[in-house]
């Protein structure tokens, strides 16, 4: 039972980095490659240096590590295979990029090879975790090893040196040293934050001893070993009204939580359960069409208007994470999803039916068949940016 | 006792049932009808071509607008319970 339920075990990753002030380049780089379904790699770099130089030397160094760890090369032949490479600084005589690598084995274990990057935190049950380290010399480099069986909820931080000078002769006298760094991010730790969402907390703190203006790169990178979770969503009716059974009876088969986008598609699904479709009265933004209930949906919405609402989530939360205060507050139709699958879900079902609305083929409306299909596959483009496993089903 | 649903689907939602619902609210209280009107929304009337739809007890009006809400409201719903 033990193997079944690490399993259902995943990664829920999250990183993000600000520049040195004035550069348009970041030194730091990270590089995330899933090596099969439950294991994957991840390595950041920090190139010595700040600017291009810096910059092209992480993205090599991550590159070449994250690649060759994928494809089950060692440890030995990755740094070797780094030093061949990597260019030699013209004012400094060497080739040097340090590195963080984590490598998640089957949801199972973790495997952490570090090399001259701050030590990565591990928080378990939401407290310092002291794992064990094992030193190895590789080519005059000393490189930390280590392995560690999972539990639920283990949370691992890596950071670029960036972080733990943050502060430096500003608001802090020596900057900010680990434990520091750990004793903050117990104080925030919640189980219910997201990998992106404590790598944020995290580097906003940075940024703020730093006074808004860096004095190095800063990268965050956070993951946290979750259990899966699914989430089902549904919007528009088949084309083929004699579907319309299937479709229902396969979506509310599946296990999880069930999203009905649409106002004809939140009516058939009320008739299907036997259930009445109360729709709430009160708009809570102007945009966004109010919500409806429906006892044994999750979250009843309108369709088009609320899901390209969800797309522009979507895209901010994986670009600049400007919104972020937005949907993850608001109680509008839209935050609401957006909360359900950015956060919550790890593996998202789409049911879309491709019944052409008559009434919605009106030059006066904005709305057409083609925008709704383009909605879906933008999002799902971004959900799978996001790490989830996303499945399309068409009636 | 009237029932009053005001549609909220994505065509309504487009041509302003946002601005049909202030009103009516304001509607509301300003003849003192809280206790006479059950005011709720639709989730699609299915009359999407020509929104915004309101659905006075059996009746469903179209096309409902800023501009002609009073004359709609003062026709359907206080001639009616006064």
């Amino acid at each position: 039972m033990m193997n079944s339920k690490a399993f259902s075990f995943c990664t829920d990753i999250g990183y993000l980095s600000v520049n040195k002030h004035d550069e348009q380049l970041c030194g730091d780089h990270v590089e995330l490659v899933e090596q099969d379904e439950n294991s994957i790699v991840f390595v950041l770099a920090d190139g010595l240096g700040s600017g291009v130089k810096a910059s092209i030397l992480s993205t090599l160094t991550s590159k070449i590590i994250s690649t060759m760890m994928a494809n089950s090369m060692s440890v030995e032949d990755c740094v070797a295979t780094m030093a061949a490479t990597l260019p030699v600084c013209d004012v400094r005589k060497v080739a040097y990029s340090t590195f963080t690598i984590i490598r998640v084995v089957n949801n199972k274990e973790a495997e952490i090879i570090q090399y001259d990057n701050p030590q990565v935190i591990m928080l378990r049950d939401g407290k310092n975790y002291d794992y064990p380290k094992t030193i190895n010399q590789i080519d005059g480099k000393t490189i930390y090893h280590s392995k560690i069986p999972l539990k639920l909820d283990d949370t691992f931080i890596t950071t670029s040196d960036g972080a733990i000078y943050a502060g430096v002769g500003s608001s802090l006298n020596f900057g900010w040293q680990r434990d520091n760094i750990i004793e903050f991010m117990e104080g925030v730790y919640d189980r219910e934050y997201s990998a992106k969402a404590l790598a944020t907390i995290l580097l906003d703190e940075c940024v703020r001893l730093y006074g808004g203006s860096p004095g190095d790169d800063t990268t965050v990178g956070v993951i946290k070993i979750r259990e899966r979770e699914q989430v089902n969503l549904m919007i528009g009716p088949p084309s083929d009204p004699k579907d319309l059974n299937k479709m229902l009876t396969l979506f509310f088969s599946k296990e999880g939580k069930h999203i009905v986008c649409g106002g004809t598609t939140s009516t058939l699904t009320g008739q299907f359960l036997g259930k009445p479709v109360i729709p709430c009265l009160d708009y809570i933004s102007p945009d966004i069409p109010p919500m409806a209930t429906i006892e044994g949906v999750d979250l009843v919405t309108e369709g088009v208007v609320t899901i390209s609402r969800v797309l522009d989530y979507a895209k901010d939360y994986l670009g600049e994470n400007k919104l972020y205060d937005d949907w993850t507050i608001l109680q509008d139709g839209a935050s609401c999803i957006a909360r359900m699958l950015f956060e919550d879900a790890t593996d998202i079902n789409f049911y879309v039916g491709r019944a052409v609305n008559a009434a919605h083929q009106n030059p006066n409306l904005p709305i057409t068949f083609n925008i709704k299909m383009q909605l879906v596959d933008e999002l799902s483009k971004c959900l799978k940016s996001m790490g989830k496993k996303i499945k399309v089903s068409y009636f | 006792m009237k029932n009053i649903s005001i549609c909220v689907g994505s065509s309504c939602h487009l041509k302003g049932s946002y601005k049909i619902i202030e009103l009516a609210k304001a509607y509301i209280a300003e003849h003192n009808l809280e206790d006479k009107v059950n005011l709720g929304a639709a989730f699609c009337l299915g009359r999407c071509t020509d929104g915004v739809s309101v659905k006075i007890d059996d009746e469903i009006i179209c096309g409902v607008s800023e501009g002609n809400f009073r004359q709609i409201f003062d026709e359907k719903v206080l001639a009616d319970l006064s």
